[in-house]
Formats: C-alpha cells, sequence, structure tokens
C-alpha cells in the first residue's frame, strides 16, 4: 500500500460501488464541474480501466494522452494533466486501450498513487468503474472520500454491499500487515465456520475481543473509514429514503458509518446525454439536476448527511 | 429517565434526542419495515443477516418507540403523527383504495392494461424476461423463482406501474406461498432460505 503522507494539501475523492452502469460517470463529472464552478481547482482523473469513458464527457473523442502512456511508457501523471473547456477543471484520460486491470504490477500501483497524491488541485476526483479489484479496492481505499454512486435495484444493492465488504476486509487486512499480523485476518476468515464467525463484522469483532491490541489498532485505523453514498436515478420518495436504510443496514451488518451525501433523480434529459455521449457537462444547469448535484457536492465537501423529510 | 439511557433509545431509532414527535413516529415505521424484511436493502444480505438478528433489532425498535412516546406522553397525546414515511410509499399508487385490492396475477394484468403497458414494453424496461412476466400474471407458479427472487422482481413491477409495491409482492406471495404448500411437503428444519428447490 502506498504511504498515506500527502505532499499537497489536494483531497482524493474516489467514485466507485461496484456495479456498472450505475452513473459513477455522471456523478463524477458533476461533482466535478460543481467544485470546479466553485472556485476549486479539480482533476478528474478515469481509473476506469476497461471502460474509460470520462473524456467522451468533454466532448474528446480521440485524447492525445492517456493513462496509457503512464502504464507503458512510463510517463508522469503530471504530462498527462489536459485542461478542458470548463475553467479550473483538467482531465486524466483512462487507459483507452482496454489493458487488463491485473496486469498492472505492484510497482506500477505505487508509483500511480505517488502520483495521484502529487496532482495539483485542491480536489482529485478518480473515477473508478465497475467491479471490485484489489487494484480498485486499493485505489478506493487511498482516497480521502471514499464515494459509491447507487441505483435503487436489487442487484446494484448487491454489488455494492460485496465492493464495500471487500474494501473492508482488504483494508483490515492491510492494517494489520502492516502491523506485522501478516496472515492473521484471511487465516481465521478460512476457518470461520470453526470460530462461528458469519460475516466480515463478526470477524473483526472477534480480533477486536480476542487481542486487545489489534482491537486498539483497529479502533484507530478503521475510525477514517467511512463511505459516502450517491443515490442515483431514483424516481420517488421510496427511493430517496433507501439511503437511509442503507445507512441503517451497513452501521449493523459491517459496523461502518456511511454517510448519505445526496440523490440525483432519474431524468430523461440526462440518461440521453450520457448515451448519447454529449458533452452535457458543460450546461448541466439545463438538466435540471444542478441543485441535487449542488446539495450532494456540498454534502461530500462537509462529510454531511442530506436532510430528508421523514427521515432524520 | 437519566438522560443517557433516553439518548440510547434515540440511538435506536437513529434520531437526536431533540427530534420532534413527527421523526420519532416517521423513523419508527421506516425502520420497522426495513427489518420486517420488506426492503430490497436487506434482501441481498441473505443469510449474513440472520432472522435472529433481525427479531432482535425489531424488538429494539418497538421497545425504544414505546418508551420514548411515554416520556414525552402529554405531547404526544395532542400531536396528530404526519406519517411522511406512508405518504411516500403510496405517492404512485392508484386512486383506488390500495388496501382493498388482493394483487393476484390477473389483477395486475389488468393494472398493467388499464396503464397501456404492453408486455414487451415492461420487459424492456424491467430488464426481466417475457416469459416470466406472463407467467407471473398467469400465475403459473411452478415456473416461477423463488420467493425472495420473486419479491425484488414483483416490487419492480409494482414500482413501474405506480402499485404500491410492499402490498403487491405480499398479496402475490401468500398466493404463491399457499400454492407451495398445497403442492410440496414441508422443507426440512433448518434449511437454506436461499436453497432452490
Amino acid at each position: 500500500m502506498a504511504p498515506k503522507s500527502k505532499v499537497k494539501e489536494g483531497e482524493i475523492w474516489a467514485i466507485g460501488g461496484g456495479k456498472g452502469g450505475t452513473g459513477k460517470t455522471f456523478i463524477t463529472s458533476s461533482a466535478g464541474t460543481y467544485l470546479a464552478r466553485k472556485g476549486r481547482q479539480v482533476v478528474l482523473v478515469d481509473m476506469d480501466i476497461g471502460g474509460a469513458n470520462l473524456h467522451t464527457f468533454f466532448g474528446i473523442s480521440r485524447p492525445q494522452k492517456s493513462l496509457t502512456s503512464f502504464f507503458e511508457m512510463g510517463a508522469s501523471l503530471g504530462d498527462l494533466v489536459v485542461p478542458t473547456e470548463m475553467p479550473n477543471m483538467s482531465l486524466i484520460t483512462g487507459d483507452i486501450h482496454s489493458m487488463a486491470s491485473d496486469k498492472i504490477t505492484f510497482s506500477q500501483k505505487l508509483k500511480l498513487f505517488r502520483q495521484i497524491m502529487k496532482l495539483n488541485a485542491q480536489t482529485v476526483l478518480v473515477d473508478l468503474g465497475a467491479g471490485s479489484h484489489n487494484n480498485t479496492l486499493d485505489t478506493f481505499l487511498i482516497a480521502d472520500k471514499m464515494i459509491v454512486v447507487l441505483v435503487p435495484e436489487v442487484i446494484a444493492i448487491e454489488n455494492m454491499y460485496h465492493f464495500i465488504k471487500n474494501s473492508l476486509f482488504r483494508k483490515v487486512k492491510m492494517t494489520l500487515k502492516e502491523y506485522g499480523f501478516k496472515e492473521i485476518v484471511q487465516h481465521i476468515w478460512d476457518r470461520r465456520q470453526s470460530y462461528g464467525i458469519v460475516n466480515l463484522k463478526e470477524l473483526i469483532d472477534y480480533l477486536r475481543e480476542s487481542f486487545s491490541y489489534i482491537g486498539t489498532i483497529l479502533d484507530h485505523e478503521l475510525s477514517s473509514f467511512q463511505i459516502h453514498l450517491v443515490l442515483n436515478m431514483v424516481r420517488n420518495n421510496q427511493d430517496v429514503q433507501l439511503g437511509a436504510s442503507i445507512k441503517s443496514v451497513m452501521m449493523k451488518y459491517l459496523g461502518i458509518p456511511i454517510h448519505y451525501s445526496g440523490y440525483v433523480e432519474y431524468s430523461d434529459a440526462v440518461w440521453k446525454s450520457v448515451r448519447e455521449r454529449k458533452p452535457f457537462m458543460l450546461n448541466y444547469l439545463a438538466t435540471g439536476c444542478a441543485k441535487e448535484i449542488e446539495i450532494l457536492t456540498e454534502n461530500l465537501i462537509k462529510s454531511a448527511d442530506i436532510d430528508i423529510p421523514g427521515v432524520a | 429517565m437519566p438522560k443517557d439511557d433516553l439518548k440510547k433509545l434515540y440511538d435506536v431509532l437513529e434520531l437526536p434526542p431533540d427530534a420532534p414527535l413527527r421523526d420519532v413516529h416517521n423513523s419508527h415505521l421506516r425502520l420497522k419495515k426495513l427489518y420486517s424484511g420488506e426492503s430490497i436493502v436487506l434482501e441481498p444480505l441473505g443469510e449474513e443477516f440472520t432472522d435472529k438478528k433481525k427479531k432482535k433489532i425489531l424488538e429494539q425498535i418497538e421497545e425504544a418507540y414505546a418508551k420514548i412516546l411515554a416520556s414525552r406522553a402529554p405531547e404526544a397525546s395532542r400531536t396528530e403523527p404526519l406519517f411522511s414515511a406512508e405518504a411516500a410509499e403510496e405517492k404512485l399508487s392508484e386512486p383506488e383504495d390500495p388496501a382493498a385490492v388482493v394483487y393476484s396475477g390477473p389483477r395486475l394484468r389488468k393494472a398493467r392494461d388499464a396503464k397501456n403497458v404492453s408486455l414487451n414494453e415492461l420487459s424492456k424496461e424491467l430488464k426481466l424476461r417475457l416469459e416470466l412476466l406472463n407467467n407471473l400474471e398467469a400465475e403459473r407458479f411452478e415456473t416461477l423463482p423463488e420467493a425472495i427472487y420473486l419479491r425484488a422482481q414483483l416490487r419492480t413491477y409494482a414500482a413501474f406501474l405506480g402499485l404500491p409495491p410492499v402490498k403487491v409482492a405480499d398479496d402475490y406471495l401468500r398466493r404463491y406461498n399457499a400454492w407451495k404448500e398445497k403442492t410440496s411437503p414441508p422443507p426440512p428444519e433448518g434449511a437454506s432460505r436461499r436453497h432452490r428447490s
């Protein structure tokens, strides 16, 4: 894992969530646009390996520079930043040549993380793409704000649980490894039946209770493990309230806090623009979701929860 | 009651101790629904979130709710609760009294016809197989998936047509379960809920 120490004051926001098609790229570019309009220096990084398309949201169809040069030619990340038409906002195009995620070497990964942390920006937004590959999880875990984008569907919820659970499992494993307890987590998990453990929370509780030293480490290291939830394509109040339910369940199921940052209502205008790959972000005010984007991004900045009538 | 004890009760309802009474009612209702297994939020967790655990949480919720109401008795008796959580659920429902309707397969077909939605459109919109939708409306129970999957599909179906999702799923599954009981011997004790027959 990369060291947490930062050279710059900038914040890294990682946007993931497991399932494809939930609107991660849409949320990344919208929140980024809002921040840039607010005057923050923003760099968007497309880490959707195999499905990089963030550039198309800005009307760039044939990017001159992309992460491919980083992985294949050893280019430095800072040299791959290209400006967009939007003031204050630049972009690093993803690996458009579809290199498989597992071909990235460990040292490439560390170098990538180091350089992401050094990018000259106040906020770096990293679009993670779908899936729960270890490289994706590791990128998620280096972020200052871990954001998941969800749509109100069972499969998406299931994938999101999987994604968060795997992130937490990896975090616990890596943390304890750093403290010298190399294989203990996997060891106990593999024999969980004989320990009477059915889920990750019970594993963590077991570790805490059995080894007070580990308990202290986990208390310290997991205190920063907070997830920010954005619901996309909601159609009614019931969908909106799902966020509050997920918050409740995640605390009881994994013992981790979720901030329900906000939601974006389903709109044909957005759906059409995304499908047609229109660079609509520059006039996203016209799509009617500007207010929702503002609320959720402000909540992300403050690590706050959205205020929903009927839900405290 | 000591302040700390009271705070714990509010924690159970996921509220700050100064929450208005309306929020107390709403939170109680919302959490009760959630942990009764009515929500698609719990469904994917299956056996990892045991029934025993749900039951315990429900008991805590009821206890906290009763104690909080008791602690605010004078206020509670004069304030009419606004069940906005309930209202949210009914937002898209039909003008006819949904409580009076039993959502059988044929009744669902009727509702769909009334909205002028074809099975083809529905299949495309919901990304559910045409055959499944057809069998669902025709109540060909033997072709349908296990209840846990069916519930999600029914809810998606209902939500799309603006019917109350929980009631649709409940009504339909009651019929489905009645059929199941008639046709198969009861499952052995301790059989997994996720087990496919």
